[in-house]
């Protein structure tokens, strides 16, 4: 569903993401992990056709993302830790909008469903600023989930909701990688990324460290057990060097 | 404590102006702050310079001294209204504006309110100082000594500000003690009337009535309201107001500091005033913050609008249903207007539309013996000259107000001339409709006009229906591909610039823009003349500029498409993560 070979993005001297390849299976849920500027985001960015790669190609439901994006973009949704929406459009009128940029006849009933789906019916003529923060994040998944994507980058999916919220979102993305969707979750909560992920991606400046199920990452960073959390392997896996010892506690 | 907030404003300062001197290694600062440096000398400066130079203006205005108590009285009397004003219209409770960050930090801080009032009105002085020297670079012009400009504009200034924190506050006391909002205004604008009455009354009683003669008079009307302001109850009520001004209008330095005792002493009672009340203000300090905060971020991501609209936003009516099919840019179109808001909805042009043909079919008359239609002509033809030079300016739901979507509208699947197209549009909708509607209030003239004008007005106005969108989307082209090609330049995104390093990069885009505009226009104007003039022969002078009109809308209609796929190009190239503004 998704092929990344090669993928480079440079800004300057500096390298954001270095020869990154792997390729996602439909039903597949990857988690991408790393520490903060490890390259994650601009890894997401450059797989749904926001920022051109410098080097490499990416291709989504086999149209390269290059030279056919709007083929690729039709395939794929993108939803981003902070929900970005139109301050002067309704809930009902995001969705609107949404359905005539992805051409998506009979949207009427989706989007009624997603609302439902999402609690979000009451607010069908809301304004975003009458929102709140979890809300916000909900009405972006419902515009995300209007054409039916069968590619899905999820950047810290969990921001703002409620533990309900919580819940009902990691379902969701369940229920939509069994249906057949690939999914990328970008994440830092690694609870979430060992609960819902088939394949776990570590990125450490721009670099790929690590890609394989739970149990393939925990047997390659593993030094005894193998049964390490993903934290633990988190850590082993992007640690620099060992921490420098703790000063000596001085008598009062 | 003042002490360490007094510290917190000078290294805010400091370090404000420190990156303001380290961004000048970068040329673009560079080039921007030269010729900021060079429009504010040459407009403001040099005359100040003069001033202090030479001590006394080069204007020429030179008060008499009967008019300077009717000027004084006039000052005063603007005065009185204004701050009349700050007790008739707010209905929230007092509210000292913190930035977020000062919320954060003072609020829970071992900080008296009494401290917190000394702290903002410490800030104040800044912004004072500021208006009161750009004030005195203004009035300058006018004549009079520089220094007693200044410090008069900073005493009024400063007065003022303290009284509206004073009112502030005691209109928040009322509050407390149960005198509505309802309450307090009757209860001023009673004391008002009566103090109007007591006026109106004793000049009936005292003064000779002016006749109708004196009122076609200018002099007769200055000597009446002299007489009204320079005695009775007038006098009274706005002596304080004048005393607060006199220094001001200072002629000389002898005036000056006689008039600056009283005026020092009416700004000490409300220092006085001000210290003295202690109201809980910081609720309502925390949802002013916070709706500031939200304010400089819709403007620093180049929303105007939405900067104004803090207030109150509710759901827009569409300016048409959107169908899930069809061309994909009509919904980028649907969305931007909507974005335009209910000013200027369809429904509110229609009703403007009804009432100027209505007042068209009054045209019937004549003013100082000229036909009102042929005047209102000449007003269409300058508004339309003005929409032309400033509707692009004011309607900047485009890329200019987007670029801070770029991210979002770069995942849909479009080609980057849909999206330019789409963005477009809406600002050449609304601008190009305002404009037709006014050609049709010109057509319906036309049945007014004498006939020597009727001819040339029809020819022109058929001439300007093609061609007025397509020069307005041209207009639009410009500063959209400007905005994409030089964002970090074009003040459209987060954290813009400020400063006379911005204002210079304004300038030099505001000539730069005027360039390309000249050599766009050279195509279509070399097209009108190819039609014109052959015509011209054997039409005569008016009946060719349809024709020639259309020839000069062709043209634009192939550079509008040309400049749409080159937008669309920058588009697909446009960095999103290269910050604006960086």
């Amino acid at each position: 569903m998704v092929q990344v070979e090669g993928l480079t993005k440079l800004y300057g001297d500096f390298t954001a993401v270095n020869e990154l390849s792997f390729a996602i299976q439909p039903g597949e849920v990857v988690g991408l992990v790393g520490p903060n500027g490890a390259g994650k985001t601009t890894t997401l960015r450059c797989l749904c056709g926001i920022i051109p790669p410098t080097r490499g190609t990416v291709r989504v439901c086999g149209h390269d993302i290059g030279t056919d994006a709007i083929a690729a973009k039709k395939q794929l949704a993108f939803l981003t830790d902070e929900p970005r929406l139109f301050d002067y459009l309704t809930v009902w009128q995001h969705l609107s909008f949404v359905a005539r940029i992805y051409q998506v006849e009979g949207y009427e009933a989706t989007g009624a469903a997603l609302l439902e789906e999402l609690e979000l019916s009451g607010k069908r003529d809301a304004l975003p600023g009458e929102l709140s923060r979890g809300m916000k994040q909900k009405l972006a998944i419902a515009c995300g989930l209007l054409h039916a994507p069968r590619v899905i980058y999820f950047d810290e999916p969990l921001t703002g909701l409620d533990p309900y919220g919580i819940r009902r979102m990691k379902d969701s993305i369940v229920k939509r990688a069994r249906d057949g969707a690939a999914i990328v979750i970008s994440s830092h909560l690694l609870h979430l990324v060992e609960e819902i992920c088939t394949r776990i991606l570590i990125l450490k400046n721009g670099r790929k460290i690590a890609d394989g199920t739970l149990a393939e990452v925990t047997q390659k960073f593993s030094e005894s057990s193998g049964d390490a959390s993903l934290e633990e392997i988190f850590f082993r896996a992007t640690a620099e060097a060992s921490p420098p010892p703790l000063p000596p506690v001085l008598p009062p | 404590m003042l002490a360490a907030l007094f510290h917190l404003q000078y290294l805010s300062a400091r370090n404000r102006l420190v990156t303001r001197f380290k961004r000048l290694k970068k040329p673009k600062y560079l080039f921007g702050a030269i010729v900021g440096g060079f429009y504010f000398y040459f407009y403001f400066f040099r005359y100040l310079f003069k001033g202090f130079g030479g001590g006394q203006s080069a204007g020429n205005l030179v008060i008499s001294p009967e008019h300077q108590l009717l000027i004084e009285s006039c000052a005063a009397l603007a005065l009185f209204i204004i701050l009349l004003l700050a007790w008739i219209i707010p209905h929230e409770r007092a509210a000292l504006t913190f930035t977020e960050a000062e919320v954060a930090f003072l609020f829970p801080a071992p900080v008296s309110r009494r401290t917190l009032v000394h702290f903002k009105l410490m800030r104040s002085q800044l912004r004072i100082l500021f208006s009161a020297l750009l004030l005195t670079l203004f009035s300058r012009r006018f004549g009079g000594h520089v220094w007693i400009h200044a410090i008069g504009w900073w005493l009024l200034l400063s007065t003022m500000n303290l009284h509206f924190l004073g009112s502030s506050f005691t209109r928040t006391m009322l509050l407390d003690r149960g005198l509505s909002n309802r309450g307090r205004r009757l209860l001023i604008l009673a004391l008002v009337a009566g103090a109007g009455a007591g006026i109106w009354y004793w000049a009936k009683a005292t003064l000779p009535p002016p006749t109708a003669a004196d009122t076609a008079d200018w002099d007769s009307i200055q000597v009446y309201a002299q007489q009204v302001f320079g005695s009775g109850p007038a006098l009274y009520l706005l002596y304080p107001f004048q005393l607060i001004v006199r220094p001001f209008f200072a002629p000389d330095t002898a005036t000056f500091f006689n008039a600056l005792p009283a005026a020092t002493l009416i700004f000490l009672l409300h220092y006085l005033w001000v210290i003295g009340s202690d109201v809980s203000f910081e609720e309502a300090s925390l949802a002013a913050s916070q709706k500031l905060a939200a304010r400089v971020a819709a403007y620093r991501a180049g929303n105007w609008q939405g900067a104004s609209a803090q207030k109150k936003q509710k759901p827009r009516r569409p300016w048409f249903q959107l169908s899930p099919t069809g061309p994909a840019v009509t919904a980028l179109l649907w969305k931007n207007l909507l974005g335009v808001g209910q000013v200027l909805s369809p429904r509110l042009l229609i009703v403007f539309g009804i009432i100027l043909g209505m007042f068209v079919y009054t045209m019937g008359g004549s003013i100082h013996g000229q036909n009102i239609a042929v005047i209102v002509e000449f007003a269409i033809a300058i508004i339309l000259g003005y929409s032309l030079l400033l509707g692009p300016q004011l309607l900047r739901m485009d890329f200019r107000r987007n670029l801070s979507s770029a991210d979002i509208l770069k995942t849909f699947p479009l080609p980057g001339w849909q999206i330019a197209l789409g963005e477009i549009l809406a600002p050449v909708t609304v601008l190009a409709g305002v404009q037709w509607l006014l050609l049709l209030v010109g057509f319906a003239l036309i049945f007014f006009l004498p006939g020597k004008y009727v001819t040339l007005s029809a020819v022109i106005g058929i001439g300007l229906i093609p061609l007025l969108p397509l020069l307005d989307f041209l207009l639009l082209l410009i500063p959209n591909a400007t905005v994409l090609l030089f964002p970090s330049w074009v003040q459209a995104g987060k954290d813009s610039p400020r400063g006379i390093e911005a204002t210079g990069q304004r300038l030099i885009f505001a000539v730069g823009q005027m360039l390309v505009l000249m050599l766009a226009l050279l195509p279509a104007f070399a097209a009108f003349s190819a039609v014109y003039f052959p015509m011209k022969w054997a039409l005569g002078p008016v009946m060719p500029i349809p024709f020639a009109a259309l020839a000069a809308a062709v043209i634009l209609g192939v550079e509008a498409w040309l400049g749409v796929m080159l937008l669309g190009k920058l588009f697909d190239r446009f960095d999103v993560t290269e910050e604006p503004g960086s």
